[in-house]
Formats: C-alpha cells, structure tokens, sequence
C-alpha cells in the first residue's frame, strides 16, 4: 500500500534551528522508567520509534544535576561522563535510523524530592511543593541563580558531547524555569519576581547562556505550559506566555507548546475518559500565530487527518505524539504506508503514565504488551518469528483481551491453525462492555484492533456463539490448548479488605448486583437509592456511580480505602473524576466496610473504630464492586478431572492459561500474558516465563576479595 | 436421504486490485479465497437433513481446479461424507451455464433425493448456476429459501420475497433448492473435524461435452468515478436540512 496523498504533509522535512528533521513527526518527552541508569533499555525503547519512522525522539526529563533528583521516579541524568556514555548510546541508536535525538534538561526545584541524593533543590521562593510532600526548597539568591544557570549550561555541553541533536530548556509542568514565571511559584520581590519581565528574567537568561553555549551545533527547545488554569496566580497565556514567546522568539529554535501545571498535569496527558484528541490545538495556534519558530505539540493524535488538520489550520507545524508513541512506536511508519488499519491506537487509559506516578517501574501500555520489552526481552512490536512448533494446531478459548492478543500473536508467529473459540458472539470478553462505562469509549480499540488483525490473518480463524466443555476440548483436535476465560466480580461480596464474603451478600437476589450483571446482563438496578462498595479502587465503581448517577439515582460510594479511586490519581484521571462526582451529588463514604446487606440497608463501620460502632445506609440496591475471582471451572475440569494425561493422550502436548483465568489483573497485564505465552509458545516450558536481561552491575567476588 | 450440495471456492477482494494481463478476470494475486458463504448455509441445511433422516449421504460437489479443494475440504470438515471435483481447462473463467452443465452429469450421475446451491457466489453473484442446473435436470426448482422441512416425497420450503413476504410451496423431490443465508447457522469445524477431511479423497472427473459458452468475459475494469456529486456544505444542520428536502423531493416524484 502506498501513503494517501492527502497525508503528503506530514512528511515533508523541516528545519529547526542548525538541524533538520526528515518529517514531521516527534516524540515528545515521556518517561519509560529507564533514565540513565537502564541505557540498554532506554536506547532500544526509543530506538523502535526510530524505526517506526519519528524523524525525532526525546528522552524523558533529564536531571542536569543531582540537586535535580526525582527519586523515587525515574528521570535520565546527565551529571557526569558517565551519563554521557549512557545516553550517547541512546542517541547513536536514534541516528542510525535517521531521527535527531532530544534532551529535555530539566530542574525540579522544589518538586524533586532528592531521595537518592539528599541535595537541597533550589527554588524562586521557599514555598514546599504543591505535587511532592515534605519537600522544601531553598530560596536562590543572585549566586544560587548563577549557579543553577551553569548547571545547565554545563548539562547542555554534555547532551552535545553526548550526541543530541536537540536540547530543551524545559519549563512546562511547572518546573523551575516556568516556576519563575509563575506568581503562584515565585513570590519574589528583586528583579527575578513580581513584572512579567522580571518573571521572565530566569528563563530568558537560561535560553541565552544554553543557546551560547551549545545553539551552533544543537536546536535549543522550549517547552512552555501557556496555561496552568489556576487563574491569576498560574501562568497565562495572554499575560505571560505570549508575551514571553515575543521575549525570547528569536532565540528560540522550536517551541513545544502545552498546558497545566504538575499538580493537575492530566490537563495536558488527557485521559481519554475526559478529552478527545487534539485538545490543547487553540494554546498551540496561538503561539504559532505570533512565532516565526516552528511550534510542535502533543494532542495524543492516533489519526492522521487529525494531524493534517493542525498543521493545515496552522495551530502546528511538527505532530508531537507521547502516548500514542507508546501504544504504536510505528505509528509514522503505517501512516506512509498507508497501512492505517494496522495502526494501534492510543486507547488513553493513562496506564502508562501510572507507572511513572508510582514511581519506578518501568512503563507499559494496554495497547503495546511490548513497550518495554524491546531490550529486555527482546520482543518487537512489528516482527515475529516463526514458531519453531507452528506446524501445531492452536485452540484459545475465550475471546477476552487475553485469548484475542495471544491468538494474534500466535497467528503472526505462523502457527499452522489457530482456532479462537467464544462463547458469545462476538470478541472482546470484558472489553464489549467497559467501554460502555461513561468517558471510555475509546477503549475499545483494545478490542477493534485485535479483531481486524485477526480477520486479517488466514491462520487464526474466530468461531463465535461456541462454549466448549472439558470434552469438547479434549477431542477438539488441537496440539495445543490456552484457556482465556476470563474472570467475574465476586458475586458474594468476597473482599480484600476483610479476606472474607460479607454477610447477607448474593447477587442473585434482585436488589443486589455485580458490574456485569448491570452492564452485561441488563440486570435493572431497583429503586431510588444504591450504595456502591468499592474495595477495587480502580475505575469501576466510580464509573458505575456516575452512570448510576447520571440515570438520576442517589449513589453513596463506599470504599474501606482512605480515598475513592486511588489508582486514578495514578492515571491523573483522579481530579476531574472526582469533579464529576461531586457535581453528581454522589455521597463518598471512605474508610467504611460493610458488616452486613439487609434489604432496604447496608450496615456497616469504620474501619479504624475500635467499638464496632456501627452505621446504617439506607439502599434499595446495592453494587459490589468488591474483587475479582478467575473464571476457571473449564481450566479445573481440564487439570484436575480430565487430567493432563489424557490430553496428552488425545496429542495435547501444551496445555495453559492466561489473562484473567490465570488472576484478574489490569487490562494491559491481562493482554501482557496473552502475548508472552505466544511469544514463548515453542520454548521448553512455555508456562514459565524465560527470563529478562536484567540491567544491574555484577560484581566479580574473586576481583573484591583482595 | 442422498443430498448433492454444490458448493464453490469464492475469491474476496483485498484493499487493492489488479486484473490479469487480458483484462478478463481479477489477478488472482490480489484475492483471498474461501468457501462461499451461502454455501455454508446449504452445506449446513443438507447436513441437519441428512442427520435427521438419520441416514443416507451429503456429497459436496463444486466446479474447480485443484486449489479449489480447500473450499471442498471446507464442507467434508463440516460433514459432508465425500467430495466431488470437476475440472477440465476449458472450465476456467466458465458462465454459469457452462458450469451447470458440468455440474449436471454428476447430480444425474449420483441420483440424489435432493439438490441444494447457494443462492448466489459472493464473488460472481449472477444467481443463475442453481436455476440453470435444474433447467438441466429437467427437476423442480424454488430459489431464496429460508426454510425446509421435508414430507414424503416433497419439501416444504418458505420462500423469501420483497418486503419481508414470505412464499411457501411444496414441492416435489428430487428438486433444486437455492440456499439463502440465515437459513441455519452453520456449524464449525473443529480442528480434528478438518484434518480429518484432509485424509478424505476427493474424487476428481472431467466433464463430457460442455457445449457452447453461454456468454463471456470480454472486459473487466474498475468504472470511473461519476461526476455531478453534489456537496451539501459542511455545518451540520444546514447538511441534515439539505438531506431532508432531498429526501423529500425524491419521495413526491
């Protein structure tokens, strides 16, 4: 296939500053959890997207000292040669497929805790930090501000030395040099505070001295929050912004432009539960109608008509993807092609960026089971070896998430036949119906991309409206047999709380329900008043709330945690999910367990009371969003009553589960095990998974010992 | 209760096509193959039927060169107790008429209770080989079914017309049924069920006088773009306001 002409523009070429970038497409700074201290890792995660056709990629935010220092999360660093070395691997690898390499040099101020390195972060004013706890900055005096000025410089000589083609100087997310222009982060009174061009001084100076230093030989970035939405005391764009784009246009080689502070940054990394792609186009266009510099952003675009519309309506020049990067690092690639239905679309789920708010591990991605992977174990999102066993038949039961990625994978691995048996009629499991929950639609491209590559592939075929017993697996005919069932919401009120079901609980009764019985089955949710219990604290029961909700029931949410939801502050989605709610009216009960269900009540305490004190909430429906349970009655019977013998017997020779028949689990990690079973299908024992290359320094003991 | 169904590897287009250096057909390069779907159907109705009865045969039958057993294999892995493959050269690129014919003497040869096509093959859709087959063998014919159930010596068969009509005649056996989609829901195969058709043999005939083409392909191309599509803007209501009047236009005349 060839590209569509009307996409011709993303691929033309583009100069920013000394350096030219082959087309249109980069990738902006995101974190993957490998920084510095990964190089392996880091260089072949961002390799891929390379590969996939990015004319420039980024790493994630770069520490340019150890006063800089986000540990627990994991930034890269450039403090000394050695980092050098580290990252100049990454920007080798970037070169050899022809993009240009960027660093985002970043300071923290007081948003960077030091854990690792116990520093003391430099600030505009001593005020802790609205995003870290406990961390307290010092305030800079003109040498501090020197000093700190030289730190980048000297961090900017580095990335040069180190190969990046493109060096930031990175203010968005309310980091120091944005801190500086901000009121609610600079309360100074000398000639760094108070006027927009006082306010502006640091950041100006910054960009000069960087520019100085390194502007001959490497692009100088900018990226600009144009609005934090905090009002007057957060920067904005008609006050501070442009008027800053003016100040500093000149120096200035491109302009990355997005909005938010770091507090509530999934304004900018907007789940798609609440933003459509493209959302921060109106900031970007403004900035680009007045700079002479090319302007690039993010809007999370999976489409390309999309991508041509922001740069044809001139709101940009150069498409900026992170997230749908991640899910598709050949999102470039497939576009040219004109292979669009193969493009795997960013589903904004924010699973991602959980990881980096976690703090720590490294990223993974609902779509893309093998972001991440690409060092470590070396998968490739695009290319698959022929399994060495792929004159077997293959039976996957249950078309979830899990089964639908397994037999994909398996398909492409070349595996004779592949058959994918559902028991309803159609694919998805699970993931027919989440995305019916308010805001996530766009979840269902988990399912709307597996099933176009399976329609695709003429060894995997789909056999809807078919539930398979133990004997029907048995004599299917299959070599090898993966049971994908799936799992359920307990129906009995079984918890993680009290490891206990709760007395009275029985979805069977009709003013009780389960999430499936609502969304799946159509149960009716009876009356007026519905308590929703919540001991998952992820989406589902605030989702299920607001459903509730919005259908005009009076909802008390009613969680044993300390906060509703917490996984969502992960995925940012927490702050406007809690808007909502509140705008709803919901009634949040935190720290509260039930002892008991009654018809018309739920009775329950507080899981701190000492005294049992008990409470009654009056309900003519109740919801258990308790826990979830493996839906294994098929695995059992096969194991345990039919007997790996005589599937053995009948020439089942691999027999296994994956997904949620395995453990209910995330989406991501539920699809994450579909994949890695087909990916190790003709290894010695593929239940096991082979192990990773791990990233560590191994002392020789012989060479301490003396 | 013997049933011959008459079954047919069909080409699907791709996203892109070529045709073949004579324009008379699709570069077969650029099609996937299956089994037809309505096909399926009547593989599905003739295998209920010869279950029911409780005995007798299903023979699949189709007009085809070698690569065309995969659709073949396709209906013995459903149940189809045995395979009939006719094939000469001068079948390539046949008319429906022409493949009748070749399909003809086999049905005369196998004498069966019943006969049961497709009502048409997704990829020719003429609907004329069914029609032409019972010309042929000089037997009943009823097109569009969508539902059988067999006396004595007849069938009773629903009809599908315009409008959701439904037409039910008794017709007498042996007859030719045209099989419409819907009729059943065809079985799957199991993995077991289509190696084991692998092992089937398929018995391979060459026709006998095939006679004079009833027509031939003399061009296949794709048409041109039409002209004088009309743009009805882009606001959203003055579009839904515009398709309206349309609408409306078009329902008065």
């Amino acid at each position: 296939m060839a590209r569509d002409p009307k996409h011709d523009i993303l691929f033309e070429p583009i100069q920013i500053g000394p350096k030219t970038m082959k087309n249109r497409f980069y990738q902006i700074p995101h974190c993957n959890g490998f920084g510095s201290e990964k190089p392996m890792s880091q260089a072949h995660f961002r390799a891929m997207k390379a590969e996939g056709g990015y004319a420039a990629v980024c790493t994630e935010y770069c520490s340019i000292h150890p006063e800089s220092d986000d540990t627990h999360r994991v930034s890269a660093r450039l403090w000394d040669d050695d980092d050098i070395k580290n990252l100049g691997f990454m920007c080798d690898m970037l070169h050899e497929h022809g993009a240009l390499a960027a660093a985002e040099l970043w300071y923290g101020g007081p948003h960077a805790p030091c854990m690792e390195t116990r520093c003391v972060p430099r600030a505009p004013s001593q005020i802790p930090s609205d995003f870290e706890h406990l961390t307290y900055p010092k305030e800079m005096d003109k040498d501090d501000i020197r000093t700190v000025q030289g730190f980048y410089v000297e961090a900017a000589k580095r990335a040069r030395e180190a190969g990046f083609d493109i060096v930031y100087v990175y203010g968005s997310h309310s980091y120091l040099p944005q801190q500086f222009l901000t009121p609610y982060y600079n309360r100074r009174t000398d000639e760094y505070g108070g006027s927009f061009e006082n306010r502006a001084r640091f950041w100006r100076e910054t960009i000069e001295q960087v520019k100085d230093a390194v502007g001959d030989d490497c692009a100088i970035a900018v990226r600009m929050s144009t609005d934090m939405f905090m009002g007057e005391a957060g920067t904005q764009l008609e006050r501070d912004c442009l008027p800053f784009v003016e100040l500093v246009d000149e120096i200035v080689d491109v302009w990355d432009i997005n909005v938010s502070g770091i507090s509530e940054w999934g304004e900018d990394a907007t789940p798609s539960r609440f933003y459509e792609s493209g959302r921060m186009l109106p900031w970007q266009k403004a900035v680009k109608d007045i700079s002479k510099k090319p302007v690039l952003g993010v809007g999370r675009f999976t489409n390309p008509d999309l991508m041509v519309e922001a740069i044809e309506s001139g709101s940009l020049d150069i498409i900026a993807t992170c997230r749908p990067s991640i899910s598709d690092p050949w999102l470039p690639r497939k576009i040219d092609e004109g292979r669009l239905d193969d493009i795997r679309e960013c589903i904004g789920c924010n699973i991602c960026i959980s990881r980096w708010e976690i703090g720590g591990p490294p990223l993974i991605c609902t779509q893309n089971a093998t972001a991440g992977e690409e060092y470590r174990r070396g998968w490739h999102p695009e290319k698959f070896d022929e399994a060495k066993n792929a004159d077997n038949d293959v039976l996957v039961v249950g078309a979830g998430p899990a089964g639908m990625e397994c037999a994909m994978v398996l398909g492409k691995r070349g595996m004779r036949r592949v058959h994918l048996v559902e028991a309803k009629d159609d694919m998805g499991g699970i993931m027919r119906w989440i995305p019916q929950l308010p805001g996530l639609g766009e979840w269902a491209r988990v399912v709307n991309y597996r099933k176009i590559q399976i329609d695709k592939l003429k060894n995997v075929e789909f056999i809807p409206n078919t539930k398979l017993d133990a004997a029907g697996v048995k004599e299917y005919g299959a070599e090898i047999v993966i049971v994908a069932t799936g799992g359920y919401w307990a129906t009995d009120g079984l918890n993680g709380c009290t490891h206990d079901t709760i007395p009275g609980a029985d979805s069977s009764l009709p003013w009780q329900l389960t999430p499936e019985q609502i969304m799946d089955e159509g149960k009716e949710v009876p009356g007026e008043r519905v308590v929703i219990l919540d001991n998952d604290g992820y989406y589902m029961g605030v989702s299920l709330a607001e459903k509730l909700a919005t259908e005009g029931k009076k909802v008390t949410l009613m969680t044993h945690l300390g906060h509703i939801a917490p996984y969502m502050h992960f995925t940012l989605e927490a702050p406007n999910q809690h808007r909502i709610l509140h705008r709803l009216g919901v009634e949040i009960v935190t720290y509260h367990m039930p002892t008991k269900f009654e018809e018309g009540r739920v009775v329950a305490s507080h899981v701190y009371d000492e005294h049992g004190h008990e409470q009654d909430f009056e309900a003519d429906a109740v919801v258990m969003v308790t826990q979830r349970r493996s839906n294994e009655a098929l695995y059992r019977e096969l194991k345990d009553t039919v007997g790996v013998d005589a599937l053995s017997a009948e020439g089942i020779s691999g027999f296994y589960r994956i997904g949620d028949c395995e453990a209910p689990r995330l989406t991501a990690d539920a699809i994450f095990s579909g994949h890695r079973l087909a990916r190790e299908i003709d290894t010695d024992d593929p239940e096991t998974p082979l192990p990773f290359k791990r990233e560590r320094r191994v002392v020789e003991r012989e060479a301490l010992a003396v | 209760m013997k049933i011959v169904v008459c079954v047919k590897q069909v080409g699907a287009l791709g996203d892109e096509v070529e045709f073949t250096d004579d324009e008379r057909d699709v570069d077969p390069d650029y099609l996937d193959y299956a089994l037809n779907e309505w096909d399926s159907y009547a593989t599905e109705e003739a295998l209920r039927l010869r279950d029911e009865a409780g005995d007798g045969e299903v023979v699949a039958l189709t007009v085809g060169d070698e690569d065309a057993e995969d659709a073949m294999r396709r209906a013995l892995a459903m149940g189809a107790d045995r395979g009939v493959r006719v094939w000469s050269d001068e079948l390539a690129g046949a008319d429906p008429i022409t493949v009748a014919r070749a399909l003809a003497e086999v049905v005369r040869a196998e004498s069966p209770d019943l006969v049961l096509a497709g009502v048409q093959s997704s990829d020719a859709v003429q609907a004329a080989t069914g029609a032409a087959l019972a010309e042929l063998l000089d037997l009943p014919r009823v097109a569009v079914v969508t539902k059988l159930e067999l006396g004595s010596g007849t069938a009773k068969v629903h009809r599908e017309l315009e409008g959701g009509l439904v037409d039910v005649v008794e017709v007498d056996m042996p007859a030719v049924l045209t099989i419409q989609t819907g009729i059943n829901e065809p079985r799957y195969a199991t993995l077991r069920a289509i190696k084991q058709a692998e092992q089937k043999e398929i018995d391979v005939r060459e026709p006998g006088d095939l006679g004079t083409p009833a027509s031939r392909v003399r061009r296949m191309f794709v048409p041109p773009k039409g002209e004088g599509a009309e743009m009805l803007g882009e606001d959203p209501a003055a579009v839904a306001q515009r398709i309206k009047e349309i609408v409306e236009e078009r329902m008065k005349s």
